[in-house]
């Protein structure tokens, strides 16, 4: 067995004979940066394929941005060659976690805050008051240090900041809350008046939430000392 | 000299109105605090709030925005000295010695001198903006197609030398740039271009949903890769007020770096970045002792942070008299002003002299209320340092999710920002530096539509910029500079200004 597989320094060695184990690539990252490069120029051009060139005294639509794909693509393979040649950066290391949740909570608003058409699927559309807090909470579990009840409670004392703030002082066009809310509310009252009790409300869930968390930690906080005390 | 000072006062007639000074102050405020925030910066800040303006009068939405750009220059050094993590781009380098000082126990000084360097600067920023403002636009008014292509090249060339890391990749980037902003419908023949096909693409790639995507939630995911650790200094700010050795040991690097930043600032390529790199090499160059640098040097706060803010206010200059964006910050501004139908250019300072010269006096009183905002605030922006990522990034990301929907009410304008992020992530970590690409695609479009105009005028023949005295001038400044920054001794000079 190897030695120095349990040590610090081993996932560094492993990095480095998994250079070397590629043989003709000495510096990745320009490589792949040089290769995406490429393909770019590759995709615009093939893009523009069916456009007019035109002449220098008449462009056509195709003129500059199939130049522009050659240098692109030029720029590239003058970054791929030295890859072989020349020792260069290590590709760096990709997080999953990050880029996922928070793509996740994009998307998470951006198909709730209005109805969405997707193929044959529509979304409900469910304002602000629903989107805001998915956003967060969704988009918040990109770090490891997540806790659900922080992000819980910012949710809840956010959104609606952010509903009287878009919605109700600047008069956003943002929709804030599902129609079905209305029905929840007095027949006579106004979508303004909807918006502030359901924002009021939020806000005193999150205070809840806060209150009693802090009170419960707290107790916590006593158990640790009185271990250590008697310890 | 009359029409100076008449033009002036006109200008803070306008700007001393109380929805103006109320405007300039939430401006000011919005942007200190993302300037002490790291992992805000103005940019996406303003693609933000870009709806918000909506509402405003153009002259208020302006002098909004201007402060938030502005005021995060002023924000950014707080952080970079108390925490020695650099709230902005541009202050970087008052981390070295401003940390240091605080170290010492000498926070408030470099706070207090971070904050008066600031302010002259400002002052003198917007002396020269009112000054080279009529002249200037003079100057745009003999500047035909051929001209302006040749300038914008010229910025591009600077941005490129500008950029930190290799030269191969600042091109690879302008030009993809300068390539994305093709996307969507041709205005000459009206064909589609690279489109897929898609509606929302037929209009091109939205500046503001790019400028977030990258600028946005890029560097969400960017910052989520680096634990950071925020050593905020504990020991006492101490008192503010430099006193008379501070002053002399620091008032021609204000100077100097009033002078370096305002010049680079009106620089089209970003100059605004470059001014506090090369005022604190200037200033390590003049010192006696250049080993105090690094350990706490008064200069070494008082020359970058001046240089910062003047060249941040100059920039204005390009955009308000030829109607060039000189970096992504001022292209959202082109934003602001097209949206209340003003077309940025030469004809602003004629058609609308109260925007134009209340927007010029807004920033000086913008710089006398951050200094009133800064420095006996400094304690509740130190507090607001202690609020942790994991809770400040979920925010960032609704408020992006909410900026960008409000402008165009389009779902899929908030997809392509987790899209243009992903991007921006992976261009971060294939080490391509985004800022170039946002220059290109901020340029391009216009570039197009000149080089367009010049080529069909001159029938296709190429020497049309070479031909006109004043855009073959601009060219060999380009060729020059872009023969300097290839030189290897030169070249190495320029990786040691960015390594320091």
């Amino acid at each position: 067995m190897d030695p120095t597989v349990n040590t610090p320094t081993a996932g560094l060695q492993r990095g480095h004979s998994a250079r070397s184990s590629f043989g003709l690539v000495r510096g990745p990252q320009n490589l792949v940066a040089g290769a995406t490069l490429v393909l770019l120029a590759a995709l615009a051009l093939w893009l523009t394929r069916d456009l007019e060139q035109g002449t220098l005294g008449a462009m056509g639509p195709a003129l500059l941005p199939r130049w522009l794909a050659y240098a692109v693509g030029l720029c590239g393979l003058a970054l791929v060659i030295p890859a072989f040649r020349k020792d260069g950066d290590a590709l760096e290391r990709w997080s999953l976690r990050g880029p996922v949740f928070v793509i996740g909570g994009i998307l998470a608003f951006a198909i709730t805050i209005r109805p969405f058409v997707f193929g044959g699927l529509t979304t409900p559309g469910l304002g602000l008051l629903f989107a805001g807090p998915l956003a967060i909470i969704i988009g918040g579990f990109a770090t490891p240090e997540a806790r659900l009840r922080d992000l819980v409670i910012l949710a809840l004392s956010l959104t609606p900041f952010c509903m009287v703030l878009f919605g109700d002082l600047l008069n956003l066009p943002i929709p804030v809350f599902p129609q079905a809310l209305t029905g929840l509310f007095p027949a006579d009252w106004s979508q303004k008046a909807v918006l502030r009790a359901t924002a009021i409300i939020m806000a005193a869930a999150a205070l809840i939430v806060f209150l009693s968390s802090r009170r419960r930690r707290r107790t916590v906080q006593v158990d640790v000392t009185d271990h250590s005390g008697r310890i | 000299m009359g029409d100076l000072i008449s033009n002036l006062s006109l200008g803070f007639g306008v700007a001393l109105s109380l929805q103006n000074l109320g405007l300039a102050f939430l401006g000011c405020l919005v942007g200190t605090l993302i300037g002490v925030l790291p992992g805000v910066g103005p940019i996406a800040t303003i693609a933000m709030l870009l709806p918000i303006t909506f509402g405003l009068d153009p002259t208020g939405a302006l002098i909004m925005l201007a402060g938030i750009y502005y005021g995060a220059q002023y924000g950014g050094s707080t952080t970079a000295i108390l925490v020695n993590i650099p709230g902005e781009a541009t202050s970087v380098v008052t981390a070295l010695d401003g940390h240091q000082m605080a170290r010492q126990g000498r926070a408030g000084v470099a706070l207090g001198i971070a904050a008066i360097g600031s302010f002259f600067a400002g002052t003198v920023a917007t002396l020269v903006i009112a000054a080279l403002g009529a002249p200037l636009t003079g100057l745009a008014l003999v500047f035909g197609p051929a001209e302006y292509f040749s300038l914008m090249l010229m910025g591009l060339v600077f941005a490129v030398v500008l950029a930190r890391g290799s030269i191969l990749r600042a091109v690879a980037m302008i030009l993809v740039g300068v390539l994305l902003s093709t996307v969507g419908t041709d205005l000459e023949t009206g064909e589609e271009r690279m489109t897929f096909g898609l509606p929302f693409l037929a209009d091109g790639i939205d500046f503001a949903v790019l400028a977030m995507g990258i600028f946005g939630v890029a560097e969400i995911m960017r910052n989520l890769d680096h634990t950071e650790h925020r050593d905020v200094v504990h020991k006492a700010i101490g008192r503010l007020l430099p006193n008379k050795d501070d002053f002399k040991q620091s008032y021609k690097p204000v100077l100097r770096g009033t002078l370096i930043g305002a010049t680079l600032g009106i620089l089209p390529g970003n100059g605004a970045v470059l001014g506090p790199f090369a005022a604190y090499t200037v200033e390590k160059k003049l010192a006696k002792d250049p080993s105090r640098f690094g350990r706490g040097a008064i200069e070494g706060v008082a020359g970058p942070e001046s240089a910062n803010n003047a060249g941040a206010q100059t920039s204005f200059i390009p955009l308000l008299t030829l109607g060039i964006p000189p970096n992504a910050v001022m292209a959202l501004m082109v934003g602001a002003m097209t949206i209340h139908g003003i077309i940025p250019g030469p004809q602003v300072m004629t058609k609308n002299p109260s925007l134009f010269w209340g927007m010029i006096a807004s920033m000086w009183i913008g710089n006398l209320l951050l200094l009133i905002i800064n420095l006996p605030l400094v304690g509740l922006w130190v507090r607001l340092l202690k609020v942790p990522y994991r809770l400040m990034f979920p925010a960032i990301l609704m408020f992006c999710c909410i900026g960008i929907y409000s402008i165009n009410s389009l779902p899929t304008d908030v997809m392509f920002i987790g899209f243009f992020g992903i991007v921006g992530y992976a261009l971060i970590k294939f080490g391509f530096e985004p800022a170039p690409m946002l220059l290109g695609f901020v340029l391009g479009k216009l570039m197009e539509e000149n080089l367009r105009r010049a080529l069909l005028i001159s029938r296709g023949d190429m020497m049309t910029f070479l031909d006109h005295p004043i855009s073959a001038g601009l060219l060999a400044v380009a060729l020059v500079i872009l023969g300097l920054a290839l030189l290897p001794t030169i070249r190495k000079g320029r990786d040691e200004v960015f390594v320091e």
